[in-house]
């Protein structure tokens, strides 16, 4: 069930922050972009996004309205996942010119996400900042909130200790819904600190959602890194069980941050 | 919209449209070029039923993991100690329902995702070793391996690896 449920948020997080309301360009007076929308919309489900069909007609979107940003997102997206980075970045870069607000965080967090560009992300989300005071609420592929990103670009850059005050400000004073993972990485800071007692705290609440073999993985180091060594073999022994039965922190295109291999798990 | 920016938007029309040349269907799809492919790689299926790396739902498959291939570049890369090499390198490829690779292309860019050319001692280095990856799995698709396309990027500065993705 919890496992239907995480799907149906990937999916309705994917899907709402996808597509755009084309009577917003209507009610703002904009019809070329409206028109552009509109054919957009009644002609482009029916292809794969690799396909030639899907980019003719954002072609011809575009033909239609030139400043029709979403299109150039659209017409990205392939490209992200072929790992072309040239391309995706010519036409995530138009997207992001045409319309700032809504592109900016796709452009963060698959800059970080595709291509470890953890600095790049990082002066997009100051850029955001600068034009809008609040972070829109979850990220492209509905895995992370855009502070999270934040804290894991912060964090990949080797500054941990910004990493977990952007965290604990979001997760802890803001009391914002966490994420799936958000608990987890939270943890990992606080293990990385030497703060054992917040580590397990957090790590606990993140079995509490959902129980994961980096979880069970963190937790182990953690209970080792305390001498408690029952803790600590059952703790390994659950994460490889885990990780053996593929419950554990994945994406089907990148390596997550914090994600654990059973190398990791074995070597303990 | 004005003229400079009318002529700008055809250009970009003009360039999205080459990225498909007449044989292929998806965007980019790698044909077979008898200059710079192995002749003895071969994919088991049409060029058509190659599917992407992620389609699955499995990302990258290799064995022992990413760890184990991270180990192998990790281990043979000799880092060019030269301020300014870098940027992002690419390595697409197809890896056949056997698990063997094969129509290696390489893209190149800057931190800004400017295509540019990085020295040989570097590309040569990724390519081959790249090249020698012997860890493949092939991936299921309804129940049959498959042919699929994989790539490997890499993120150097000043000569040094420093990342692998995906």
């Amino acid at each position: 069930m919890k496992l239907l449920l995480i799907t149906c948020f990937f999916f309705l997080s994917v899907h709402l922050i996808a597509q755009p309301n084309c009577n917003v360009y209507l009610w703002n007076g904009d019809t070329a972009q409206y028109k552009a929308c509109q054919y957009l919309e009644s002609n482009i489900e029916k292809y794969y996004q690799f396909s030639k069909n899907f980019h003719l007609v954002i072609d011809s979107a575009l033909l239609i309205c030139p400043r029709f940003a979403y299109a150039y997102r659209e017409k990205s997206a392939p490209f992200v996942k072929s790992g072309n980075f040239t391309e995706w970045k010519k036409n995530i870069d138009l997207a992001v010119t045409y319309d700032s607000l809504i592109y900016l965080p796709v452009r963060a967090s698959l800059r970080y996400k595709f291509f470890a560009d953890y600095e790049g992300a990082i002066d997009d989300i100051v850029l955001l900042e600068k034009l809008s005071s609040k972070l829109v609420e979850y990220t492209s592929n509905g895995t992370y909130h855009l502070e999270v990103v934040k804290a894991l670009c912060y964090k990949q850059t080797g500054n941990s200790a910004k990493a977990l005050a952007i965290l604990e400000k979001h997760l802890l004073t803001n009391k914002a819904t966490p994420g799936l993972y958000d608990f987890l990485h939270l943890a990992v800071l606080y293990l990385q600190a030497g703060r054992y007692r917040e580590a397990e705290e957090f790590l606990l609440l993140q079995n509490k959602a959902y129980e994961y073999a980096d979880t069970y993985f963190y937790l182990a180091k953690c209970y080792k890194a305390q001498s408690k060594m029952d803790a600590f073999l059952d703790s390994k022994n659950k994460a490889a069980q885990l990780y053996k039965i593929r419950q554990k922190l994945t994406d089907p295109y990148n390596e997550l941050i914090d994600q654990v291999y059973l190398s990791d798990i074995e070597n303990l | 919209m004005n003229l400079k920016q009318l002529v700008l938007f055809f250009l970009f029309l003009c360039c999205s449209t080459s990225l498909f040349s007449q044989q292929t269907r998806w965007v980019d799809d790698i044909l077979p070029d008898s200059l710079l492919d192995d002749p003895a790689f071969r994919i088991c299926y049409n060029e058509d039923q190659a599917i992407q790396y992620f389609n699955n739902g499995k990302g990258m498959e290799y064995e022992g993991d990413k760890p184990a291939l991270t180990d192998i570049f990790h281990k043979q890369y000799k880092p060019v100690a030269s301020i300014g090499q870098t940027g992002f390198i690419r390595i697409r490829f197809i890896v056949n329902c056997n698990g063997e690779s094969g129509r290696f292309r390489m893209l190149c860019s800057d931190l800004n995702y400017l295509p540019v050319q990085f020295d040989t001692k570097i590309t040569d280095q990724l390519l081959a070793i790249t090249k020698s990856l012997k860890g493949w799995k092939p991936k299921l698709w309804k129940e049959s391996k498959v042919d699929y396309y994989q790539y490997l990027l890499f993120k150097i500065k000043d000569g040094n690896l420093i990342a692998i993705l995906p």
